[in-house]
């Protein structure tokens, strides 16, 4: 039987004053895998910070695993979608991707495991080649691989991804969730992505944010029901498939 | 200049010289892949309004700047720990008040007749045996400290927001860095003065970090080419009877320049300073 693992009771958010996030309330069970969907500005991003502690709710609380996010945030993966910072920062792919496996003992000593995990994660992603490269000689795509290498070197409980596909092309997002399927068996997973279209075939669940969040848990959602004021874009969930965007589940319904 | 070895001050100059190098190199490291040039400005605009104090009490130079500068720095570190977007104003208030202060306090100096120009612009030749212990205890306690926090110094500093979802003491470690970025520039001070110990901090990172793979080998580099200016400067100041201070810096400037001509004509990268800028 699965728990929930994430629970968020009323949360609201506002950045200087300007509200982001109101009044959200969230169940997400354990091993679900869950796309965030929405507009820009629909507070995706916000949302994931929150969830992993990096921002604090003005209102409401979070629960992971029946703590606060910061109390469990080593058991968290995150793949940020912004990966183009410290452009000139000389650092390699492998020294980026051990930042997933942090905290080490001190006085730079890293076991012979943390070194296995990272080329491990970076195989996974097929960039094991590139391990002594600089990270800024590395195209978009390729760094953005590298990021997701790094969440997965740190072998978490629950991975955050956001918009991981941004820059990868089509057989590497194919490749990607195929890789985040098998990981679904022991992780929950939260993606927030625009390709609704490939999703669908991987996905448990649907959380729509903009502003509020509406959560679809495994139910088939009509284009009737998003019309009725889910305030996702609709075009853009139902593109090519008219009535619904899941599937229905094996064995899924309790 | 192999003569010039015979007189101690000659001799303190150098080691002077290398200590200093060695905390420009690791320190200033930190500060420029970290985008703390105008924080580490801010600081030494503010040490002086130590130096004015120590003067207006009588009381050492140490003792004055190290205790207005540090002060100065912690508060400039919590202003970024808690809104790194406008820290730059509240830094250059701070650089205001601390230079402002430090005029008037030597203003009210009764008998005031410092010899301001040497804090100003350094007097590596006029370096006492006592300030080179003090050089020694600082330069143990950054290599200790870089080499302790390595990875985690390492992942602040490229992805400060990952390290502390990592349960990287985030806060912790800026205090202590920037901390001994404040206790640098106090010591620095006295190689090549107020007005340049941030071309000292900064020029050779910005030249060694294009050529380097790592954190730790940019320090490394760092370091020796800060050597390079530091003698090279020394041995101009010596021969031509100039003032130490601007002679090294302008041996740095002089390599910062013939590195972006080389990078210009034989990398076709875009030079340091500009992607710097645009990346911020
Ligand atoms: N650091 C910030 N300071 C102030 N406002 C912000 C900040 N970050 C985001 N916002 C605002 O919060 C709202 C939600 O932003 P958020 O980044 O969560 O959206 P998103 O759903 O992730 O969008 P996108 O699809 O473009 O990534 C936006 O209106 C944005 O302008
Ligand atoms: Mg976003």
């Amino acid at each position: 039987m699965k728990d929930p693992i994430i629970q968020v009771n009323h949360l609201s958010f506002s950045y200087n004053g300007s509200p982001v996030l109101s009044d959200v309330s969230l169940t997400v069970m354990e091993k679900e895998f869950v796309a965030f969907i929405g507009p820009n500005g629909g507070g995706k991003t916000t949302l994931i910070k929150l969830l992993l502690g990096l921002l604090k709710p003005d209102q409401g609380t979070i629960k992971i695993m029946g703590q606060s996010p910061a109390k469990i945030a080593h058991r968290f993966g995150y793949v940020p979608q912004d990966v183009s910072f410290n452009k000139s920062f000389p650092i390699s792919v492998m020294d980026v991707v051990l930042m997933g496996r942090l905290p080490f003992h001190r006085w730079t000593r890293l076991s012979r495991n943390d070194r296995i995990a990272a080329q491990k994660a970076l195989e996974s992603l097929e960039m094991l080649e590139f391990q002594n490269r600089k990270i800024n000689d590395l195209s978009g795509g390729q760094r953005e691989r590298v990021f997701i290498a790094r969440a997965l070197a740190t072998d978490p409980d629950i991975l955050f991804l956001d918009e991981p596909t941004a820059n990868i092309d089509s057989q590497g997002r194919t490749d990607l969730y195929a890789l985040l399927k098998e990981l679904n068996k022991t992780k929950t997973i939260f993606v927030v992505s625009h390709d609704t279209m490939v999703l669908s075939s991987y996905i448990t669940s649907v959380a729509c944010v903009n502003k509020d969040v509406h959560y679809h848990n495994d139910a088939e959602i009509t284009k009737e029901m998003l019309d009725m004021g889910y305030h996702c874009p609709v075009e853009l969930i139902a593109h090519g498939i008219p009535h619904r965007i899941l599937k229905t589940h094996e064995g899924n319904n309790d | 200049m192999i003569d010039a070895l015979h007189f101690e001050f000659m001799r303190n100059a150098l080691i002077a010289g290398c200590f200093a190098s060695l905390i420009c190199g690791v320190i200033g490291s930190f500060v420029v892949v970290n985008r703390l040039v105008f924080l580490a400005g801010g600081i030494a605009h503010a040490a002086f309004g130590g130096i004015g104090l120590a003067f207006f009490l009588g009381i050492p130079y140490l003792l004055g700047t190290l205790g207005v500068s540090l002060m100065a720095a912690m508060i400039m570190t919590a202003v970024v720990l808690n809104n790194k977007d406008r820290a730059d104003t509240f830094i250059g208030i701070l650089w205001a008040i601390g230079m402002a202060t430090g005029i008037i306090l030597l203003d009210m100096t009764p008998g005031y007749n410092v010899n301001l120009m040497s804090y100003l612009f350094g007097s590596i030749l006029a370096v006492p045996g006592s300030d080179l212990w003090w050089m020694l205890g600082l330069s143990v306690f950054t290599l200790f400290s870089t080499g302790f926090f390595y990875r985690d110094l390492l992942a602040i500093s490229y992805d400060d927001e990952f390290a502390r979802l990592r349960g990287v003491p985030v806060n912790l470690i800026y205090f202590l860095f920037i901390g001994l970025v404040a206790v640098s520039i106090v010591i620095i001070i006295r190689v090549v003065g107020l007005i340049l110990v941030i071309a000292l901090l900064t020029i050779p990172p910005y030249i060694a970090e294009k050529y380097s793979n790592s954190l730790a080998q940019m320090m490394g580099l760092s370091t020796l080419l800060a050597v390079l200016f530091n003698f090279s400067g020394l041995w101009v100041a010596y021969t031509y009877n100039l003032t130490s201070g601007a002679t090294i810096i302008l041996m740095a400037a002089a390599a910062f320049f013939i590195s972006m001509i080389f990078d210009a004509l034989f990398l076709k990268k875009p030079p340091t300073l500009i992607s710097n800028e645009q990346n911020n």
